[in-house]
Order: C-alpha cells, then sequence, then structure tokens
C-alpha cells in the first residue's frame, strides 16, 4: 500500500522535475543551490553565530529601561491582555464573563496606563522610559481600541444620508488614504509639539499613538463599510416594521453583522498596525525595534546585527502569527453562533 | 475666505504672542531646579558615547556629561531622565522643550549655533572628532585619489554626507555614495563587500571597527575629511543656562588640569579650607568668591559635578580609554598642556 503510494509519488516526480535534459539540468541546479544555502546558514547558525547579544538582554528586549524593580507592573499588563485574547478565543462557562468580555477588553487600556504610569500609590514611571516589547504593544493595543469606535463611526458617517456628514468623513478617509502613514507619524512627532504653545506638552507615546489612531481608523472605516454594505437592505426594512428604532438597528442589526465579515480585514488592520509601530523606532520611541538598534550600540555588542535582527524577525513573527491564529478561531466561532 | 485667513492669522500672533512671553519670564535653569529633575536628550544608538548597557542603563561619554549637568544643576546625577532622540529630531526637541539639554553627538556648527539656523547655543566642545574613510587592508587604497569611481557607504541625515560630498567635488573625484538611515546598516553593508569603503566619524568608525570579525584587516585613511567638534547644546534665547553649562564642561577640564579626581575631591576641600592661601582652588571649589551664584548654580557645584562623574579625563578613560570596550588614543582630545586642544578659561 505505502510502496505503491511512494511508487507513485516517485514517478509524479520524475514526470514534473527530470523530464528531458534541460529539466534534469535545472532540477540538479536547483537542488545544489538549496543545499548550499542550507548548509551555509546551518554553518552561520551553529558555528559563526554568536547569541550573548539576545540572551543577556531579554528583559530589555521585554521591558526597555523599565526601572527594574518595577518590571512586575508591565509583566501583569502583558499577562492580562493575554488572559483575555485566552478567553475571547475559547468562551469561558460563565455568563457574566461572557457577558462583560467587552468591558473587559476597553478596561484594558485604563489598566495598562495606571500600571505602566504609576500613580494612585505605585511609583511613577514617565513614558521616556518605556520600551521594548511593552512598548509595541501599548501602541499596538491603544491605537487600535481607539481606532475602532472612530473608524466605526465614519463608516456610519459616510453612509449617512445628511450632506455634510457624509461628505466630511469621506473627505477625512480619502486624505487619510491618500497620505503615507511615515508622514503622518513624523506630523504627530516633529509638528504637533511645535504647533502647541511652549509649555504645554503632549508626551512622545501619546502623540505616536494618536498619530497611529488617526491613520488606522480611516482604513478600518473603509472595512466596516464593506461589512455594512453586505448586509441586504431589507433587514432594514423588515427591523423598521417590526418597530426598531434607528439606534437598535444599528446597535443589534449592523454593527454585529458589519463586524463579523469585517473580521478578516480588520485583523489585517491589527497585525499591518503592530508591525508597522517598528516605524516609530526611527522616530526616536525606543520600541522593540528600537531597543534592538540601542543594544546594537553596545560596544559588547557591535556586530551582531544579523543575530538581533533574526531575533526581532521572529518575535514579530510569533506574535503576528498568534494574532493570526486568534482571529481564525474567532471566525469560526462567530460563524457557527 | 478672507475672514477665515484673518482669523488664523489671528490666532498665530496670540499662539506666537503667549509662548514668547512665557520664555522671557522664566529661565529653563530655574525651570529645571524647580522641577528637581534634568531632561537630557541622547541618541542611545552611539557605542562609547550613548547606548544601553545590560542592565538597562544608558552609558558613554554623552550620558556622562548628561550626569555632570544633573550633579551641577539639581545637585544630584540620580536627578536625571533620559530621552532618546534620532537625528531628525533632536534639534526640534530642544525648541519645544521636550528636553533641557541635548547631549547627543552633535557637531558645533554656525548655522546649529546661528538664530537664523537652528537658533542653539553650543556648550564648550566635549569631543574633538574629524571624519574619516575606513577601507580594507588588502584593497591596496592609500589615499583618497585611490577611492576614485569606488562606491562609498554613508550614514544620511548627518554633517558625514555632506562633508563627503564636499571634499570629493573640490577634487574633482568622481565617487559613488551608498546612503544609509543607520550606523549598523553602513558597517553591515560595507563588510558584506557592497562598497570597497564607509565613512563617518573616526571615533565612529573606531568602534564600529572594534566589532569586525577581523579588526586587523581594516584601516583608518590618514586624510581627514572634515572637523567634527561635538558638544552639548541648549536653547539659543536662554542665556542663564548656557551659561551654566558652558561652565560645568569647564569644572571638568580645569578638574583635570589641577588633578582633583573623583577619588581625592574630599581631601582637596578640605585642603582648600584650611589654607587661605590656595586662592584659585578655594575660588574653584567654591570656598571663596561666590561664583556659582554669579551662574545661577550652588557656590559648591564643581564638587558636586566631580564627585558624580570625576574630571574629563576620567570620563574618558571610562568610555573610551585604554581598559574601555572602544578603545580610542585621546591624540586631540588631551588638555592643551599635554599637546591637546580642551583648555577652560579660568574661574575667576
Amino acid at each position: 500500500m505505502y510502496l505503491k503510494k511512494i511508487n507513485k509519488n516517485f514517478k509524479k516526480f520524475r514526470e514534473i522535475l527530470l523530464l528531458n535534459s534541460l529539466n534534469n539540468f535545472l532540477t540538479i541546479i536547483l537542488v545544489f543551490a538549496i543545499f548550499i544555502t542550507f548548509l551555509q546558514t546551518f554553518n552561520w547558525l551553529i558555528v559563526n553565530s554568536k547569541w550573548t547579544a539576545v540572551t543577556t538582554n531579554i528583559p530589555l528586549f521585554v521591558f526597555g529601561t523599565f526601572p527594574e524593580d518595577q518590571r512586575w507592573r508591565p509583566f501583569i499588563w502583558i499577562m492580562s491582555l493575554l488572559t483575555i485574547c485566552f478567553l475571547s478565543i475559547v468562551p469561558p462557562k460563565w455568563k457574566w464573563l461572557r457577558k462583560n468580555l467587552l468591558i473587559a477588553w476597553i478596561g484594558m487600556i485604563p489598566l495598562g496606563i495606571f500600571l505602566l504610569y504609576g500613580g494612585f500609590g505605585i511609583q511613577t514611571v514617565m513614558s521616556r522610559n518605556f520600551g521594548g516589547l511593552t512598548l509595541t504593544i501599548l501602541l499596538t493595543v491603544c491605537s487600535s481600541m481607539f481606532a475602532l469606535p472612530i473608524g466605526i463611526g465614519l463608516a456610519f458617517c459616510r453612509q449617512s444620508s445628511l450632506f455634510v456628514v457624509k461628505k466630511l468623513s469621506s473627505i477625512y478617509i480619502d486624505s487619510m488614504r491618500a497620505v503615507p502613514l511615515i508622514a503622518v507619524l513624523f506630523f504627530g512627532q516633529l509638528l504637533i509639539p511645535l504647533f502647541l504653545p511652549l509649555g504645554l506638552e503632549i508626551d512622545s507615546v501619546w502623540r505616536a499613538i494618536f498619530a497611529f489612531t488617526l491613520f488606522v481608523s480611516a482604513y478600518i472605516a473603509e472595512d466596516i463599510r464593506g461589512g455594512l454594505q453586505a448586509i441586504p437592505h431589507t433587514q432594514i426594512e423588515s427591523a423598521k416594521s417590526l418597530g426598531l428604532n434607528h439606534l437598535q438597528i444599528i446597535r443589534f442589526i449592523l454593527i454585529p453583522q458589519s463586524l463579523r465579515i469585517a473580521l478578516p480585514a480588520l485583523t489585517n488592520q491589527v497585525i499591518g498596525l503592530f508591525q508597522n509601530t517598528s516605524l516609530m523606532s526611527i522616530l526616536g520611541l525606543v520600541e522593540l525595534l528600537g531597543i534592538g538598534r540601542s543594544i546594537l550600540a553596545n560596544p559588547k555588542f557591535i556586530g551582531q546585527y544579523i543575530e538581533v535582527y533574526i531575533w526581532l524577525a521572529s518575535v514579530y513573527w510569533i506574535i503576528c502569527t498568534l494574532l493570526a491564529l486568534m482571529a481564525k478561531y474567532l471566525e469560526k466561532r462567530l460563524k457557527i453562533a | 475666505m478672507h475672514k477665515l485667513l484673518s482669523g488664523i492669522a489671528f490666532l498665530s500672533l496670540l499662539i506666537s504672542g503667549c509662548s514668547s512671553s512665557y520664555q522671557k519670564d522664566t529661565s529653563r535653569l530655574d525651570l529645571i531646579k524647580k522641577r528637581g529633575e534634568l531632561i537630557c536628550g541622547v541618541s542611545g544608538q552611539i557605542a562609547g558615547f550613548s547606548f544601553l548597557d545590560n542592565d538597562g542603563k544608558y552609558k558613554g561619554l554623552d550620558v556622562d556629561i548628561c550626569k555632570a549637568f544633573a550633579a551641577g544643576i539639581v545637585g544630584d546625577a540620580k536627578k536625571l531622565q533620559y530621552r532618546p532622540l534620532t537625528a531628525t529630531e533632536r534639534f526640534t526637541a530642544i525648541k519645544t522643550g521636550e528636553i533641557d539639554v541635548l547631549s547627543r553627538n552633535t557637531t558645533f556648527t554656525l548655522s546649529r549655533d546661528s538664530t537664523g539656523g537652528n537658533g542653539l547655543s553650543f556648550a564648550p566642545i566635549v569631543f574633538y572628532d574629524s571624519q574619516g574613510i575606513m577601507v580594507k587592508k588588502e584593497s591596496n587604497i592609500k589615499n583618497i585619489q585611490d577611492l576614485k569611481n569606488k562606491s562609498i557607504c554613508v550614514g544620511s541625515g548627518t554633517t558625514t554626507e555632506q562633508n563627503i560630498n564636499d571634499v570629493f567635488e573640490s577634487k574633482a573625484i568622481p565617487y559613488n555614495p551608498i546612503k544609509y538611515q543607520d550606523a549598523s546598516q553602513v558597517s553591515a553593508s560595507y563588510l558584506q563587500g557592497r562598497c570597497s569603503a564607509m565613512t563617518s566619524d573616526r571615533s565612529q568608525l573606531a568602534s564600529a571597527r572594534s566589532g569586525f570579525p577581523n579588526p586587523a584587516g581594516h584601516i583608518i585613511l590618514e586624510d581627514v575629511l572634515s572637523k567634527e567638534p561635538l558638544s552639548p547644546a541648549s536653547d539659543g534665547t536662554d542665556n542663564k543656562l548656557a551659561d551654566a553649562l558652558r561652565w560645568i564642561i569647564f569644572t571638568l577640564i580645569t578638574a583635570e588640569e589641577k588633578g582633583i579626581t573623583k577619588e581625592n575631591i574630599d581631601e582637596k576641600v578640605k585642603l582648600a579650607k584650611n589654607n587661605p592661601q590656595l586662592k584659585s582652588l578655594r575660588r574653584f571649589l567654591g570656598v571663596d568668591g561666590g561664583l556659582g551664584e554669579k551662574i545661577g548654580l550652588r557656590n559648591d557645584f564643581t564638587i558636586n559635578v566631580i564627585k558624580a562623574t570625576g574630571n574629563y579625563g576620567e570620563i574618558y578613560e571610562r568610555n573610551l580609554g585604554e581598559n574601555s570596550d572602544v578603545t580610542l588614543s585621546r591624540n586631540s582630545n588631551k588638555l592643551y598642556i599635554n599637546g591637546g586642544l580642551h583648555f577652560s578659561p579660568p574661574f575667576n
């Protein structure tokens, strides 16, 4: 049985790859090239690479320059984020918890701000000391949580029958989509402080979150609009005939369905946002990529840039894959429901 | 339309009016003392000058200068916050008041100092650098002429890029610049052989070379492309703060000249207090003369500075000396009495 299968596969293999002399030649060359590449990579990984820049700096990569004795705070926040992600994928048995999951998600932002900035009994930490993965997550979570409601609002405004509202929101969305993200970020980091009167200061982390929110909300609005347009108009009419008012239609019919339809696109936005936070490293925030570059400047680790960048790439890869998996489970669950 | 425009003009007048009146009343120096903390802009990505150590603390020569400032102004080197800045945003950060002092490997130039330019005020030079070119030993390149039609890796957005262009253009040597945003990218692509030479400040070249697999296989050419006097900077409209910063740097240099170190400072203070005839030492350490008060600091600010960081020589040794990770010979960074360029006006 197995032999037959192998034989069949082998035949197929021969048919595709070893059909004539040209194909033979190409196959041999390719196999050789792949072999050499693997050998080189393996050789580098085992023999030449030095991972001290990564191994001795793991806490720095995660917490940045956060005071050492206070590192439990970002740790608790990241852990509670993970927990709530897990709860969203695998819904808990208790109904009250399931009902309040949204509130818990919204509560993550004040919790994060409290744990990171401190105050109210715990030591205050300035945002200059935020860094590494903590800062990357803070930027992603805050920007996406702010951008989602704004995006939903913009999408509804764009569908509105009021001319001014409709025009304003479409002008906003179109102009935001016509500007590259890096320009918006430069605006946030370099121009906003110049416009503010002296003495009034918004810290750079919030300026970044502001710029990301402005940008991403325009894209989210378009994703949601796609979802809204996919809902058949008959549903709204039947809702009206059932006596639901405008708000109820939005609350019970439009938002849940459009969010469900837009979920894959929204996942895309979050993953894109997560990766785009690395742009902040050229604007002076020491997030994951930025902290990697600061560590590379340490004379002890000069020249280990390949190792550090491989490490950073794998961290980004793992987190993005987790996000994608989470969205996949969520999609599956919502379809059944 | 007309109304809108005049409205905008009025608003901007109002804002600028507010900001200028704000600036005149208070010096940044008083603000720092009131806040009890100095905010210092650093790079965080330059070996030997400012980088993150394993314990998550910034280290380097630029960082030690920040510590000296904090010790001199606030009285405690620990009352200090760092703000990592990129080359592009460093001047905006001073103008907007996000940082008090910039100690970020910044070259002192006319256009940065002038009110028509960046409007900064530079403290005395803390490091005399010059731009150089590094090549591989086996390439047999001996001087700039040999680099004809070769490609050179260069970091963009700094004076480095402009200098190499000026030199090659004035000598009419065609060359091919390959620009990178980041210092580590420059050395990476140089090592991969994408360009036959890399250019940067000599201190940077030396520190990059120390991390190469075979440091002896690379040489830094004798040709000097430019002068790069690196010095801390602050807002140009604030003379009071600029004075304080200036004399804190001079404190470091004078301390080395007088042989006062972190170790013997207590002894020297005792000596000065007991011997009324040691006039210049007494003035320097604030026993007599009340010099500190004249620049808005405590009279014994020099003692705090030296206790925090040691004298200039100690700072240099710690970050760039023989036993440090980035070894650079002191050359023009010696004191003037030893044939270098560091010189401090008298504390009188």
